[in-house]
């Protein structure tokens, strides 16, 4: 029949150990159980107290200026800072910025060690603890010079939209009605302040989640598809020498890679200053126009967006002129 | 006390003080667990169904017209009845009728939880036959202090209890193979059909049961072929028979349409939707699901002894089949039989090598979803624990070997010790990842905030709504507020409402601009609804953060 359990079970209850510290190994089942425990403990009293947050917070408002970056390290801990610090210090601009090169100077907060990738290159500068809270201050090497941000400038005193059919061109007004929103898969938020065409489309600043989920605070300006396009007309924009900015769509909008391109044309009076089409898949995706015939003036800037397709194009862009 | 070396009833004794302490700390902690998407909709279920059998048991065949058991049976049909109708029979009698539980959502968890405490009990005794009674103890304890496990086995899901029934079908299997007589043989049938009446991963044990059936009868299907017959081992054969059966008879939506509600079956699990989450920081929702997903993860999650122990235990048994089977080998060329190594008739090693093989091998497969985080491996736990326990009895007897001289009181002291360092950790980490059992992580990365620094995932299901209710909701939001629920759904809702864990005047909102407060269960994918909130609110800070360790759950957002 069968070897009795007991024998079954004891039979190869020892390994084979020739070697006097093999008969020792197994103290490393309890040491790593102890140390288990320990970091457990460790680890559990270790979250960054309230207090510290406070006192890094009053730090930084005292010392940054309305032109610095106040941005939190590890990316997870961005909630924690914003309620911490409050919308005045985490500001939305900050917190969807296009990127990092306007700001002259940098507040990077960071608990656990954390560091912003995406500052990586800059000088280091002061470096406060404030307990688990570390403040660093961080300086651009070669920050922009920003004249205009065409983000800031969808109102209706500098911005006029319209939608284009063919030869038609229709105004869109500017409303002032509740804003619009929803759960997963509804798209940026649709603000109530925002251009209204009667046709369909709308142009809007809102925020944006990017392929990589990561906030952009951009003029939300989904084309209307087929012949039909939106133009929007910024009155009195200063240009420098290049025009800078980023274009995407809302990630659940092209992460799937099945969405007709949009494309995206500045014109500044008579002359095109560039032309650039957003492939679905292409994320958050930069772009750099020479501007330098225009620099110094002080022109209107027409913008032209238009797609094959209207399904689903949740367009959004930004731009500055520097 | 001494026991007898043979396992009898005392032993199911001390695994039922095992379940029975499981499932008391089951029920003293379930409240604090806030009620996810899935559950919603499994309560839900679970009172139709239930009401469908009161309809049969009162009139009869009324409720056997297609018409009735479609409308009864038809909502949430892409999973088998069995536990959700077991789900309603507890509503039914232990709080609707004897108001045994207060909260009905406690009666509707209860049968999933009693399947944790089985499974529990099942680990003990398992361990007990297969090695001896301290790896069966050992075993059985550090499946109960997985987090995870811990965290699934309070809620009215299939999660746990497939993985029970998964443990008790390839126990009965193997008590088959011992006892040759047709009681476990049947039970063995029994069990897989009630599995399959479970979840679609018990369409699976076969591939772990077949094979070592096929292995450990060799002898007999050899002769048997020999002679011209084809002589199946019965515990395959009560499985064919007794499996589908019960599938079929347990599941009345089964009863009509039957191939054409298979075929829906069948194909809505094999073309499930790709749902969301984070790995490394990466969002998947569709595939290739990345290979790397369940080593990480099972590493990110069991308590490390847990798994130390394992890997002496498990290579310890392989390294002894392959000393058995070169043995094997080396006798067949030299045709010495009387050189064969001893071996287990039972195959015990092997079976356990397939059980955790099969449950975890289509998880690196690049089209299996990914978005159950560990839940849909959960099958194979048991079986980590047992070799587990294993390892805890080598070791326990290395100690003994490396000091052979100590006083009985050291001894006995240092034994001790030895147990506490491998049980105290898991107990820790469980005990502390509660509630929030899908964010936490263990030590080994550095805890909760180190899966949030790893980019792992935060959670799922919009359960912890209840948490923001107890710190924020409940005292700080004006009367009759409006609240945006994000993920959780309204069935969720209204059951913490019913049962006071929200405050009840506060009213559910879809949308952020529909709300005076906004939450946001933080996942990866959920940034948007939370970017969301910011433009609808005019502001990005929140007023209030659930953290888990530091580590954001939930964000509430007031408009100001």
């Amino acid at each position: 029949m069968y070897p009795p359990r007991v024998a079954l079970a004891n039979e190869d209850l020892r390994f084979q150990t020739p070697r006097a510290w093999k008969s020792w190994a197994f103290v490393a089942v309890p040491v790593v159980g102890m140390i288990e425990l320990g970091a457990h403990v460790a680890q559990t009293c270790s979250v960054a107290p309230e207090r510290d947050w406070r006192a890094a917070r009053e730090y930084v408002a005292q010392e940054a200026k309305p032109g610095d970056l106040v941005a939190f390290a590890p990316r997870w801990a961005d909630p924690i800072g914003r309620e911490r610090f409050g919308a005045r210090l985490a500001t939305v601009e900050r917190e969807g910025r296009p990127d990092e090169t306007r700001f002259p100077r940098a507040f990077e907060v960071a608990i656990r060690g954390a560091h912003l990738p995406e500052l990586a290159g800059w000088r280091n500068g002061a470096a406060r603890r404030f307990g688990a809270v570390t403040v660093t201050t961080r300086e651009n090497p070669a920050p922009a010079s920003v004249l205009d941000d065409l983000v800031s400038m969808v109102t209706p005193d500098r911005l006029r939209v319209s939608r284009v059919d063919g030869d038609r061109e229709t105004e869109c007004s500017f409303q002032r009605s509740a804003p619009s929103s929803g759960g997963l898969g509804f798209g940026p938020a649709i603000p109530g302040d925002r251009f209204t065409c009667a046709a369909g489309g709308f142009v809007a600043t809102s925020v944006a989640a990017d392929l990589d989920y990561r906030a952009r605070r951009c003029i939300y300006a989904p084309p209307p598809g087929e012949s039909a396009s939106l133009r929007l007309r910024f009155s009195g924009v200063r240009f420098g020498h290049a025009l800078h900015g980023h274009h995407a769509l809302y990630v659940e909008a092209e992460r799937d890679r099945r969405g007709a391109p949009v494309s995206i044309t500045f014109k500044a009076g008579h002359s095109t200053l560039g032309s650039l089409v957003h492939a679905d898949g292409d994320g958050w995706k930069g772009f750099e126009l020479d501007t330098g015939e225009l620099a110094g003036q002080v022109a209107d800037l027409v913008v032209d967006i238009a797609s094959a397709s209207g399904d689903r194009r949740m367009y959004c862009f930004e731009a500055d002129t520097r | 006390m001494k026991l007898p070396d043979r396992i009898g009833w005392r032993d199911h004794v001390v695994g039922a003080a095992l379940a029975l302490a499981y499932l008391a700390w089951l029920l003293a902690t379930v409240r604090s667990v806030g009620i996810p998407r899935d559950e919603g909709m499994y309560f839900r279920a679970a009172s139709d169904y239930v009401g469908w059998w009161r309809l049969l048991l009162e009139h009869g065949g009324e409720a056997l017209r297609q018409s009735t058991i479609d409308s009864s049976f038809g909502y949430n049909h892409e999973h088998p009845a069995l536990m959700k109708t077991l789900f309603g029979v507890s509503w039914w009698l232990l709080h609707e009728k004897w108001h045994v539980f207060t909260d009905a959502s406690t009666a509707y968890r209860f049968p999933a939880m009693c399947t944790a405490a089985a499974a529990v009990w099942t680990t003990y005794l398992f361990g007990a036959r297969a090695w001896t009674r301290r790896a069966g103890l050992v075993a059985a304890a550090l499946f109960a202090l997985m987090p995870r496990v811990f965290f699934h086995a309070h809620l009215a899901c299939f999660d746990v209890p497939i993985t029970a029934m998964w443990l008790l079908c390839v126990y009965a299997h193997w008590r088959a193979q011992e006892t040759r007589g047709y009681g476990w043989a049947i039970a063995t049938g029994i069990v897989f059909g009630l599995a399959l009446e479970t979840k679609h991963n018990a369409w699976m044990l076969p591939f772990v049961l077949v094979p070592h059936a096929l292995l450990v009868n060799r002898h007999a299907l050899w002769r048997g072929l020999r002679g011209g017959q084809v002589t199946l081992p019965t515990s395959v054969v009560s499985m064919a028979i007794l499996g589908p059966a019960v599938f079929y008879a347990l599941w009345p939506y089964l009863w009509n349409d039957t191939l054409a509600r298979l075929q829906w079956y069948v194909s809505f699990h094999l073309n499930h939707d790709y749902y969301n989450i984070e790995f490394l920081g990466k969002n998947y929702f569709g595939p290739p699901s990345p290979p790397g997903y369940l080593p990480v993860m099972v590493l990110a999650t069991v308590p490390t002894v847990t798994l130390l122990l394992f890997s002496i235990g498990a290579i310890e048994r392989a390294r002894d089949g392959c000393r058995r089977l070169s043995g094997w080998l080396l006798a067949i060329l030299r045709k010495r039989a009387d050189e064969w190594p001893a071996r287990d008739p039972r195959e015990t090693d092997l079976l356990l090598f397939l059980a955790i093989a099969v449950a975890v091998g289509p998880f690196f497969l690049p089209k299996t979803p990914i978005f159950g985080g560990t839940k849909h491996w959960m099958p194979a736990y048991p079986f980590l624990a047992l070799f587990a326990g294993r390892g805890f009895d080598l070791t326990w007897a290395a100690l003994g070997r490396a000091l052979p001289s100590l006083a009985p009181r050291r001894a006995v002291a240092l034994q001790a010790a030895l147990g506490a360092s491998v049980l105290l950790p898991p107990l820790a980490v469980t005990a502390h990842a509660h509630p929030f059992g899908l964010s936490s992580y263990v030590p080994l990365v550095g805890g909760t905030a180190g899966g949030a620094d790893l980019g792992l995932n935060r959670q799922f299901w919009g359960y912890t709504t209840q948490n923001a209710a107890a710190e924020y909701l409940n005292d700080r939001a004006p009367p009759g507020a409006t609240v945006f629920i994000h993920d959780t759904t309204w069935d969720a809702w209204s059951h913490m409402q019913e049962e006071k864990r929200i405050r009840g005047d506060l009213r559910a909102a879809g949308a952020p601009h529909e709300s005076q407060i906004a939450l946001v269960q933080h996942e990866l994918h959920m940034n948007e609804v939370d970017y969301s909130i910011w433009t609808a609110f005019g502001t990005d800070a929140p007023a209030y953060i659930v953290e888990h360790d530091g580590v954001p759950i939930v964000s509430i957002y007031r408009r100001p």
